[in-house]
């Protein structure tokens, strides 16, 4: 028998919508709905949008150990929050490259909601343990200016504060709202049991929230400038490269990858990080590679596309710390060379929250 | 989706509407659907020389780029510059506004498909 694509709870629904599908990480998923990318990219921009983000893992973690297996495996320190606050961090291996890039959700004392990239569920399982509850519920994600008070219409709740998260009923079933996200403006994430799920996402598109797919998805966290696992985050990719090191807390007790990370810093980090803009409308595109004036390669684009806030080509790439902020960069598009300019990300002004 | 009688198209999902001086080429309702939101065409040189099959355009849209080929040999005597500013035309109005160029040459008329050939191409898919 074929492998079979993996679908969400929501899978009928987006059918429904008129979803235009894709493959993702196994699980087809809505690319789009009939506005396309940029009308849905817009709406979270200047309104607001929903997203099924069911594809995500979440591990739940009890017991009296439980901050300890986190604390001891994660490269964020838990110390920093306490119960009904959210904490984004890395799981790394022993040579310091990011395994995954995670949001904890501490729910309770001894209750941890730990939310991996869809494809990594069993990595985290296999480092931390815990149950994976991926398939018992969906998740919601509602994002841009006007996501509080949509959720406030339908569900009676605003939400937490960002990276806070609460106890949240909808339709008879208990569930959890957080305050993260991610499109680097404000917005909320729900967990709940599927039939709420679906009821609650059917609920804010009648109220006027706007369907998004995985395209908008992407589109508004590279404006953001927020990585993406397997682009920013890999095999060979440290939080340091990826000028992630405030996710890292040196300070507390060993975790997988820290000595790796000690020795980088001392060594100096390469490459690194940086944003790029192409001035026209010309997108950057993933695997591009930049090249400088006398032709030496002085790195590559590890995510790149096309802002709809900035109307040009914008992309995440890595080069060699002295390339940073160089004006001779070029991308190579058939028989030409395409300039990219350095320019500082996120790629939008996103202090609304 | 729509597919006008009056064209021939190209198994590259492309339209041609032969004219009393050139040919104006386009993608059809099925490339712009399949391709998503159009954000940068880059368009060929006027006066430039083609063979059919030289890739003579690149469109990229929000997921991807794709290259449009020659469906004709000649030369290019027109381009739409619309697009520049709007590339989403090639999504609104794939067969008039969207138009990408018109190329001066003959069309091997084995190398294309009328309307319901092309139909039947996308119905196979």
């Amino acid at each position: 028998m074929a492998v079979v694509d993996k679908r969400t709870a929501l899978y009928g629904t987006h059918l429904d919508l008129g979803a235009k599908m894709t493959k993702f990480s196994g699980f087809s998923m809505p690319l789009s709905y009939d506005k396309g990318t940029i009308e849905e990219h817009l709406a979270v921009r200047r309104a607001s949008g929903v997203f099924d983000v069911s594809h995500l893992g979440t591990v739940e973690i009890s017991g009296d150990d439980a901050f300890d297996r986190l604390q001891a495996q994660l490269t964020n320190d838990l110390r920093k929050i306490g119960p009904g606050r959210t904490q984004y961090t890395h799981l790394l291996d022993e040579t310091g490259s990011v395994v995954d890039d995670i949001i904890v959700w501490w729910l309770e004392e001894q209750l941890f909601h730990v939310m991996p990239n869809a494809a990594n569920t069993d990595n985290v399982t296999g480092a931390i343990g815990g149950q994976d509850i991926t398939g018992s519920r969906v998740v919601i994600a509602i994002q841009g200016p006007a996501a509080r008070a949509a959720l406030a219409a339908v569900a009676g709740t605003s939400g937490p504060l960002h990276n806070h998260v609460a106890a949240f009923d909808f339709a008879g079933a208990a569930g959890y709202v957080a305050g993260t996200g991610y499109t680097g403006g404000d917005g909320i994430e729900v967990e709940i049991g599927v039939e709420a799920g679906i009821e609650l996402f059917r609920a804010l598109i009648k109220h006027g929230v706007a369907p998004c797919g995985l395209g908008a998805r992407d589109t508004l966290r590279l404006e953001a400038g927020l990585p993406l696992h397997g682009h920013e985050l890999g095999g060979g990719i440290t939080p340091l490269n990826a000028n992630l090191g405030w996710v890292v807390a040196f300070g507390k007790e060993g975790f997988p990858g820290k000595e790796a990370l000690l020795r980088q810093k001392e060594h100096g980090v390469d490459p690194i990080l940086a944003g790029f803009a192409t001035g026209s409308r010309q997108p950057l595109r993933d695997g591009d590679r930049l090249f400088g004036e006398d032709g030496t390669e002085a790195g590559w684009i590890s995510s790149g596309g096309f802002s709809p806030m900035r109307r040009e080509g914008i992309g995440l790439g890595f080069v060699h710390p002295d390339s940073r902020g160089r004006q001779d960069l070029t991308v190579v598009r058939g028989d030409r060379k395409v300039p990219v300019q350095p320019v500082p990300y996120p790629f939008v002004d996103l202090k609304s929250r | 989706m729509n597919f006008p009688e009056h064209l021939n198209y190209t198994s590259d999902h492309e339209w041609l509407d032969a004219g009393a001086d050139a040919v104006t080429v386009g993608v059809t309702d099925y490339a712009q659907d399949a391709l998503g939101d159009v954000v940068y065409v880059g368009l060929p040189q006027i006066g430039k020389e083609v063979a059919a099959g030289d890739s003579i355009a690149e469109i990229e849209s929000t997921k991807s780029v794709s290259d449009v080929y020659a469906p004709l040999t000649g030369t290019i005597t027109e381009i739409n510059d619309a697009l520049n500013e709007r590339p989403e035309l090639i999504n609104e109005d794939p067969y008039g506004e969207g138009w990408i160029c018109k190329i001066a040459g003959t069309v091997d008329l084995s190398t294309v498909l009328d309307q319901q050939g092309y139909r039947a191409l996308i119905q196979q898919r």
